[in-house]
């Protein structure tokens, strides 16, 4: 089993503060690797840094073998690198179909001449992209709100096309960032179905940061956990569930019994 | 090259600088609390011109007295406009443009009505405070001390009104949030209103100031785009930053203008602006921006 | 790639059609403007609406970007003053000039934009402010480009010859009239080309939301850059026109005080929703309006200004906003969306002030 990404003593400093200090972690290809900890831990940094949003001040990122550490945001993208953000991002104005299109973005192969010209080569390959994108919705489970306009999607219904509109961009890794914050259980519930068939009738690697344990718990195949931007555990949900380092870190040393 | 000439040039530099900075202050107060872009702000620094210059020449009244009223003139005027036209769309959407395209429109009004009433000539003043002063060896007229004087007072007195006063308190909180101003009892609206006043107030008291020192035309107003650069140049909002940028503005024009004459010293300053603000876009003392995901 | 399971229906047909008759009856209707309006004064008026159109069209074609650009009115007279240059000094013919000052206007564009591009937001407004001023410095300082008094007799247009047909010379307004309208109509194709292709909506995505149109793989910088050459050689092709049909240029026309935010109030108080009727619209009413306020002599500025306000306080949608529900899609961009919400934080939300009045 090989590691489709490769993070090797990986810093950030803001200032004099690191938020990402020397983080060493593996993902293996076709897991699904959860990322917690504490408030503040670091783990939204780190995404940054893997998907190029920020350039970081020491270390390596290797993806496939290949040295992307700062490389910026739409160069990991053509890489095969997607993200979700904390906050939903999407494109509002836009109708759930139209978001999910610009999402194919990057499989356009046709020059960039016979698009505008609109040749026919140019519109075919439109119209297999419109219907790929379609397909994604159903997938998501989106169908029925290809037509609406995103800004006014339910909160739980926004999460997911983001996670659709994500996976447009053909990505071998997705990193999804909090994708059940604000969900009740049963959008939770499909939410989780929906990743673990991402992972499983698509072969994409995801990695994901979560702050609802039973999720993590329950989805990730290994966690790696940070607190104060360190790597301070790794390894599957039976082992990390009962570390004392990672208990301490989010009870405090009273809470650790 | 007599040290005199240099210490002539630094003077003047100083003077045009301090008057810049006086500009640049109110236009910062006008970004920061209503947060429009006053584009019509020059045509108020012309109009405090003229009714100074109205009131000592058609009516007699001595310079303190015309000077005060030019400033209460103007601020009256820019509190009027601001509950006629600002204040509306602050509630609408895209105010930003529409705020850059209402302020055009009002420029437009007030330099054409300035036009019909005064003409197109310019006007010269004879001068209020004759004479030169000789400190040390070097010449000084009366007219630039009391200038700098004056607006050395305005800046301080300023100051003072922002950070010790009820009123200046309420409009540095509207500034950050009115929702949070408004917990203490502060109203946006009127903040913002005075703040309106206030700004214009000051361009027009340096309207007035400088009336007697430069010839007076309609076309003053457009001071306004030195006194935008001056404002990004120092970063907007930042006090020190404006003293900043003015000094380097009103330098730039005065050894320029003797060195390499004005229009090229004109177009060395927006290079030097573009450059700046290239690498620091926002200004001297401002925060470069970062691209940040949400 | 295997094939879609199913065929999906994308709406568009009946819009489609009743769009196309439109259109053809309002292209029908220009080209026979010269047929029932004689005065030259009108046409001269319709061809200056017809340059501040496509002026005003590249504004909003910017603003679909995220980006406000105050280098409209520059790059028109950079245009302009190139085309003068090359057909007064260097002899060109203007049939290539007119390309000439369109490419050399946009090489200046990849220069500055080299630099504005990296930057969104106060970081591009504001040197694209600066640099405006500039240019128009530039012209008027140095002696080359005739200084403040600028340049005059600058040729007409070489007549058209086609085989069988009488020849088309560029005497009278009328066939600068046509000019205008090709060279729209060609602005009006390029520019839907490209919004209906995959580099509109990438240019629409960053307008809308810049940090997922970068993480969906579209390079920010290169279509920034791009998007703001096309914009400023379309202004250099305008420019380039309005040197030829004008025969005189001075500096003070091309500031970016007021020309270029008349161009902004052209495409806003046409509506921006709108990337072509909007600046149509606009440029048309506020065009013509002025000119026939005039007839109040000179307080007409006044007027003018005092309309301007008026339809900015109550059109906020533009005046074609009025007249169509339509969403406003195109305007909301992200940059131009911060500093609306940074505006708002001075506003209180209205019940929290109005309990303030108590």
């Amino acid at each position: 089993m090989s590691s489709i990404l490769e993070v090797r003593k990986l810093s950030k400093y803001f200032g004099g503060l690191a938020a990402v200090n020397q983080v060493d972690l593996d993902v293996v290809d076709s897991e699904i690797l959860g990322l917690i900890g504490p408030n503040g831990a670091g783990k939204t940094t780190l995404f940054n840094l893997i998907s190029g949003f920020f350039p970081s001040t020491s270390g390596k990122v290797i993806f496939c073998g290949r040295d992307i550490t700062n490389l910026k945001a739409h160069n990991t993208a053509q890489l095969g690198i997607s993200r979700t953000f904390q906050a939903s991002t999407l494109f509002m104005k836009l109708s759930a179909l139209a978001n999910v299109f610009t999402g194919c973005h990057l499989g356009y192969r046709t020059g960039i001449w016979k698009r505008v010209l609109r040749m026919p080569p140019a519109l075919e390959e439109e119209n297999m992209l419109k219907h790929k994108a379609m397909e994604l919705l159903e997938f998501m489970g989106l169908a029925s709100l290809r037509d609406e306009m995103a800004g006014n999607l339910t909160h739980g219904q926004q999460r997911v096309l983001g996670v659709c509109v994500a996976l447009a961009a053909n990505p071998k890794l997705l990193l999804l960032d909090e994708p059940v914050t604000g969900m009740n259980p049963s959008e939770t519930l499909t939410m989780v179905g929906l990743i673990r068939q991402i992972r499983d009738d698509r072969d994409i690697t995801i990695m994901l940061v979560e702050h609802d344990m039973k999720v993590v718990m329950n989805l990730c195949d290994r966690i790696v956990v940070l607190n104060y931007g360190q790597n301070i555990a790794e390894g599957p949900p039976a082992e990390i569930r009962k570390n004392k380092e990672v208990i301490e870190a989010y009870l405090g040393k009273e809470g650790a019994k | 090259m007599p040290v005199s000439i240099i210490i002539q040039l630094i003077v003047d530099g100083l003077a045009m600088g301090l008057v810049y900075v006086l500009l640049a202050s109110g236009f910062n107060l006008i970004m920061t609390v209503p947060k429009v872009l006053f584009i019509a702000y020059g045509e108020f620094y012309m109009l405090g011109a003229y009714v100074l210059w109205g009131l000592m020449f058609l009516g007699d009244v001595p310079f303190f007295p015309a000077l005060c009223a030019a400033t209460l003139a103007t601020a009256i005027l820019g509190g009027i406009v601001y509950r006629l036209i600002f204040q509306r769309i602050q509630y609408m959407e895209q105010q930003f443009l529409t705020n850059i395209i209402a302020a055009l429109a009002l420029s437009m009004i007030i330099a054409q009505a300035a036009l019909l009433a005064f003409g197109t000539e310019a006007r010269g003043m004879p001068s209020i405070f004759p004479g030169i002063v000789n400190i040390g060896g070097i010449t000084i007229s009366v007219e630039k001390i009391v200038l700098v004087a004056l607006t050395l007072a305005v800046l301080i007195g300023l100051n003072i009104f922002l950070q010790k006063t009820n009123s200046g308190r309420a409009m540095r909180a509207v500034s950050f949030n009115a929702d949070v101003a408004a917990l203490q009892g502060v109203s946006a609206n009127m903040t913002c209103l005075a703040t309106m006043a206030v700004g214009c107030g000051l361009a027009g008291f340096a309207g007035g100031l400088m009336a007697p020192v430069f010839a007076l035309s309609p076309g003053m107003g457009a001071i306004t785009i030195f006194v935008l650069f001056v404002v990004m140049l120092g970063g907007i909002g930042s006090m020190v930053g404006a003293i900043l940028a003015g000094l380097i503005l009103g330098m730039t024009l005065s050894f320029g203008q003797f060195f390499i004459g004005s229009g090229l010293s004109q177009i060395l300053f927006f290079v030097v602006i573009f450059i700046i603000l290239y690498f620091r876009p926002g200004g001297l003392l401002g925060k470069a921006e970062a691209d940040i995901p949400i | 790639m295997e094939k879609p399971r199913r065929t999906y229906r994308f709406k568009r047909i009946d819009t489609h059609n009743r769009k196309s008759i439109g259109i053809i009856v309002l292209v029908v209707i220009l080209l026979l403007v010269p047929a029932v309006v004689h005065s030259p004064y009108y046409i001269h008026l319709l061809i200056m609406v017809g340059i501040n159109a496509a002026l005003a069209m590249t504004f909003i074609f910017l603003l679909r970007v995220g980006l406000i650009n105050l280098s409209i009115a520059a790059f028109w007279g950079i245009g302009a003053y190139a085309s003068a240059m090359l057909t007064m000094r260097l002899n060109l013919p203007f049939w290539l000039a007119l390309p000439a000052a369109t490419i050399i206007t946009g090489i200046v564009a990849l220069i500055v934009g080299l630099l504005l591009c990296r930057n969104s937001g106060f970081g591009f407004i504001i040197p694209t402010l600066a640099f405006a001023s500039v240019v128009v410095l530039v012209f008027g300082t140095f002696d080359v480009f005739g200084g403040y008094v600028g340049i005059v007799n600058i040729p007409h247009p070489e007549p058209i010859v086609i085989p069988l047909l009488p020849l088309i010379e560029f005497t009278s307004k009328t066939p600068y009239y046509y000019l205008m309208l090709f060279l729209v109509a060609v602005v009006v194709t390029a520019f839907s080309a490209f919004y209906s292709a995959s580099t509109g909506r990438a240019w629409r995505a960053i307008g809308l939301s810049s940090s997922l149109a970068e993480s969906l793989g579209i390079n920010l910088f290169r279509y920034r850059l791009t998007a703001f050459i096309i914009a400023s050689a379309v202004c250099g092709l305008m420019g380039s026109f309005y040197a030829h049909y004008y025969s005189a240029l001075v500096p003070i026309t091309f500031t970016p005080f007021p020309k270029t935010i008349y161009c902004h109030i052209f495409a806003i108080l046409g509506g921006i929703a709108f990337p072509f009727a909007g600046p149509a619209v606009g440029a048309f009413i506020l065009t013509l309006t002025p000119e026939f306020l005039r007839i109040v002599g000179e307080i007409e500025p006044i007027l003018t200004g005092l309309l301007v306000i008026v339809l900015v306080l109550f059109a906020p949608g533009g005046i074609l906003g009025l007249l169509s529900s339509r969403q406003q899609v195109a305007h909301p961009s992200e940059s131009i969306d911060r500093i609306g919400k940074w505006i708002k934080a001075s506003l209180p939300t209205s019940r929290t002030d109005r309990e303030n009045r108590k």
